[in-house]
């Protein structure tokens, strides 16, 4: 049976009014509420798929968070086979690095043909979880993919470049894969199932570690973007933002 | 003295006439009994159970309102009295028969004036029967209307009883023209139709041996039509009352019943016949093909893929499948695999109960709507607009996607301030719903409503962050868990606050709260409707600007139909000084806007005309209206739209009740 692991991790909720914390230097986390990754839903998604096209056990690694444990219920609702979290994640961001060591130690004993998991995070400086794993596996990497196929110990994947041009490669398993999206949007599922789920299935909880969150990266001064002098902010309610966006038009001799 | 002459004309030496009269009618009706209970164990056989046994003086009061008076079918004046005149006449020709026998086996009554009276009812309504026939005739065959169906076993039917009908009196008359009776002046059809034959010449003996053939044609007649009475489009004498009688009447229509759970308590689904109740299946054997509701369907009459009378003959045709190939093992029949069934069809359902208002059967159509929906949204089967709406109502509580915090931004600008009813108590708490608090383009109505709130002096507060989507449509979506979240939610919200009474500015709102939220003590609930007319009857609100729009008000299915909330409105409406002219399509005949039952977080589909684009053309019908006014905030934004794409805009502004009062309390006043 194909094993696959996917990597699911939370990011914080761009919903929410993002705040920035007395430090100057990270958003204040008491205001934060998390969401999953969307990429790392996509690559939920694929799994599914591929679950579903042709037989795969899935395995959901998340390292703790808020939310965490209704997320990877959620998997399961999805039709996920296990789900491990990652305990003693402090509150500060393990580097990238060291993540995927811890991460790496328990995808080894699962052994899976395939590591999938989203090609960014948007709370990511380095973006190289998947590479860095990649390379702690000793398997081929490939990024940005937006569809798989199985086939008998290889695996097809497609990525799209700009331009509209769609690359099919084919990768030799196992492999670690960066998922951009699924070939379907990510399914809902009912929340009568998720419930079900919080009493059916169970979560292996696994200690992270120690974990390194010194990446050498420094952070001076972290703020929300600031109004810049060149912008002017059109104020008012629609009919009045129209009007004034005619009026510069027209003064710009664009109508 | 006149009296009952049983079996005029019957040849003697055919023994009794009794012996063959009752020997036919009882084999008839040994086969129909027999026919029938063959399709009606079926019912219970493949269906889940379901108990509709309670409350049985309710049933029988149902049974005589619904099948005997036929209030609903005459709620249309020219099918209502075509049917009831063939219904009624019916009914007295069943009660004459059965005096007849009464009188010749047992009790001796027809004798003198009453017989004379009992000739005289029987006359009258063969007339009665015969105006039925020739309005049925002339709307099946001349006028055509399309909610009908045209197959031939409705012309056989028409057939069948007019024979017999004409027959009765035929054999009547013929009596009549040889007998003369004293009191033939009794029977005025029949006696002229007497006075014919005797115009013809014809001896008393020819008369007599033509009165014999009609007769027997008259009583095989019968028994032929009470044979093949479980097969044909007269099925629903028995049917139709029967689906009345087990009709529900443990919940109002505003509140579905939980996902059912099977023998070892888990949720069933519906997808298949047999997962269906036995009641669910009777709707489909019970429908008189009628085609009100398909003509009152606002989602049909858009051109969407629904027609309720299909699906609901969707169900019959599944059924009656099943039932042929009946080797037990075939009842798992697919529902959706219909095509009347299929998932475009329910989807389309704006959930308005124009169907369930109009049903002469009381066929319950929502019911079975949102069960399938139910297993819909289990296999994500739902489109992607209807996805994102649904994981923001799971993940932030309202269907736009925005922050929990955002809910009451709207109260920053409001001087006095809001209270917020989760730190300190009010009087009245109002729920103010979704579109009220996040619609930038409701934004303005909200606050008046809290202009007009203020106004009046009321102690009033929201629940900011507490407060989450009602669930009224999510429900109705056929996602039950997350209404069920949605619920907990709000309840534990509700807990922490102190109030008196709710306010609601969303019907849809109302009509959850009201009907299916668990309260565990009795609530206050009210639409801002029934406030503002109790404030106004108070003394509380008094309009010193009286406004002399002339006025139309679109009554929302959910205030309406769900919960029969017609004169608060209009009178609010009316006491600001307006004159309100009223569509034809008013009260429990308003059109659906077309947004309900989460149509309006779908997809819309390929459609001909919304309801809403209809509904203002209606509007545009009456003469001179200058205002359309609503009180429900998705109407706002919905007829806002169809006012725009039908091009009325210069004509037409869409109001809400809240923007009258407000106008009419007049402006210095705050
Ligand atoms: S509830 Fe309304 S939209 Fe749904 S089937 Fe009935 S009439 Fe049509
Ligand atoms: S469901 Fe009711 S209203 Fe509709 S066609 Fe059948 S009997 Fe008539």
């Amino acid at each position: 049976m194909t094993e696959i692991v996917v990597i699911a991790r939370l990011v914080p909720d761009l919903v929410e009014e993002l705040e920035i914390a007395t430090s100057g230097t990270a958003l204040d986390l008491a205001w934060l509420r998390l969401i999953i990754n969307e990429f790392d839903n996509h690559a939920i998604e694929q799994a599914i798929i591929l679950k579903e096209r042709s037989g795969a056990t899935v395995t959901i690694i998340s390292p703790e968070a808020e939310g965490v444990e209704d997320m990877l219920f959620t998997t399961a609702a999805k039709g996920a086979d296990k789900l491990i979290k990652l305990t003693g994640v402090g509150e500060e961001k393990p580097t990238n690095l060291s993540m995927a060591q811890t991460l790496a130690e328990i995808i080894k004993e699962i052994n899976p043909d395939l590591v999938l998991t989203g090609v960014q995070a948007h709370d990511d400086f380095t973006g190289d979880l998947a590479p860095q794993l990649a390379d702690l596996l000793d398997m081929p990497y490939v990024g940005y993919i937006s569809g798989i196929s199985l086939g008998d110990g290889k695996a097809t994947a497609y990525k799209e470049y700009p331009g509209g041009i769609l690359a099919e490669m084919e990768i030799a398993l196992p492999a670690v894969l960066g998922i951009q999206s699924s070939e379907e949007p990510p399914r809902y599922v009912a929340i009568s199932k998720v419930r079900q789920m919080m009493n059916t299935a169970s979560i292996e909880d696994r200690d992270a570690g120690v974990l390194e969150t010194d990446s050498g990266v420094v952070i001076d001064r972290m703020y929300l973007p600031e109004v810049a002098d060149r912008a002017e902010m059109l104020e008012g309610d629609e009919e009045e933002v129209a009007s004034k966006l005619i009026a510069i038009l027209q003064d710009l001799g664009l109508l | 003295m006149p009296e009952h002459n049983e079996y005029w004309g019957i040849p003697l030496d055919w023994g009794s006439p009794n012996i063959l009269v009752y020997s036919v009618m009882f084999l008839a009706g040994a086969i129909l009994i027999f026919r029938f209970y063959l399709r009606a164990r079926l019912w219970w056989k493949i269906g889940r159970p379901e108990p509709r046994w309670n409350k049985l003086h309710l049933r029988f009061y149902n049974l005589i309102k619904y099948s005997i008076v036929q209030t609903r079918i005459l709620r249309q004046k020219y099918p209502g009295i075509m049917h009831v005149a063939l219904a009624w006449s019916f009914f007295i020709f069943f009660l004459g028969t059965a005096l007849a026998t009464i009188n010749t086996h047992f009790y001796h009554f027809l004798t003198g004036l009453v017989f004379s009276l009992y000739k005289l009812t029987l006359d009258v309504f063969t007339v009665v029967f015969i105006v039925g026939a020739l309005l049925a005739i002339y709307r099946r065959y001349i006028t055509k209307p399309d909610r009908l169906t045209y197959q031939p076993q409705f012309t056989w039917s028409l057939i069948l009883l007019i024979i017999i009908v004409l027959g009765g009196i035929t054999t009547e008359s013929l009596r009549l023209a040889v007998e003369q009776p004293a009191n033939a002046a009794w029977s005025p059809a029949g006696y002229l139709i007497a006075r014919a034959f005797l115009s013809t010449g014809a001896s008393a003996a020819a008369l007599t041996n033509w009165h014999l053939g009609i007769w027997l044609v008259h009583l095989l007649t019968v028994a032929f039509t009470i044979v093949t009475l479980p097969v044909g489009s007269l099925l629903h004498i028995l049917t139709g009352p029967l689906n009345i009688f087990f009709s529900e009447l443990d919940r109002p229509i505003g509140q579905l019943p939980p996902t059912p759970t099977d023998r070892e308590g888990h949720p069933v689904y519906v997808s298949k016949l047999n997962e269906l109740t036995w009641k669910q299946i009777l709707n489909g054997d019970a429908c008189t093909e009628c085609g009100r509701c398909q003509d009152v369907c606002p989602a049909f009459g858009a051109g969407l893929p629904l027609n309720p009378k299909d699906l609901i003959l969707g169900i019959r045709e599944i059924f009656e499948d099943a039932k042929l190939s009946s080797n037990g093992n075939s009842f798992d029949k697919s529902l959706l695999e219909n095509q009347k069934l299929n998932k475009e069809a329910l989807w389309s359902c704006t959930t308005c109960a124009a169907c369930l208002t109009e049903c002469p059967v009381l066929v319950e159509h929502i019911d079975t709507i949102v069960e399938l929906r139910r297993h819909l949204v289990i296999e994500g089967m739902i489109d992607p607009e209807l996805q994102d709406a649904l994981t923001n109502l799971g993940r932030y509580g309202n269907s736009f996607g925005q922050s929990p915090r955002k809910r009451a931004k709207w109260t920053q600008e409001i001087d006095p301030p809001v209270k917020d009813a989760t730190r300190e108590p009010v009087e009245y708490l109002w729920f103010v719903g979704d579109y009220a608090s996040y619609n930038p383009a409701l934004a303005e109505m909200t606050a008046k409503t809290a202009a007009v709130f203020n106004h009046a002096g009321l102690d009033f507060g929201v629940m900011h962050k507490g407060e989450n989507h009602a669930g009224n449509d999510v429900r109705r979506v056929g996602e039950e868990g997350l209404f069920e979240m949605l619920v907990e939610k709000n309840l534990s919200a509700l807990q922490r606050c102190q109030y008196q009474s709710i306010i609601t500015t969303d019907p849809h709102t109302y009509n959850t709260l009201l009907n299916e939220y668990p309260f565990s003590e009795p609530q206050t609930i009210l639409h801002y409707s029934e406030l503002l007319a109790q404030l106004i009857k108070d003394g509380k609100l008094r309009f010193t600007n009286p406004l002399n729009y002339k006025v139309t008000y679109h009554d929302p299915c959910y205030l309406g139909r769900y919960n029969g909330i017609y004169d608060a409105p209009r009178y609010v409406i009316k006491a600001t000084g307006c004159e309100l002219v009223e569509m034809p399509r008013n009260r429990d005949l308003a059109l659906c806007c077309g947004a309900g039952g989460g149509r309006i977080w779908m997809e819309e589909g390929k459609i001909q005309e919304r309801p809403s684009e209809s509904r203002i053309r209606e509007a545009m019908e009456l003469d001179g209206i200058q205002h359309f006014i609503v009180s429900c905030p998705k109407d706002i934004t919905m007829y806002q739209d169809a006012v725009k794409t039908t091009g009325h805009e210069s004509d037409l502004t869409v109001k809400d009740l809240i923007e009258l009062v407000e106008e009419a309390l007049e402006d210095s006043t705050y």
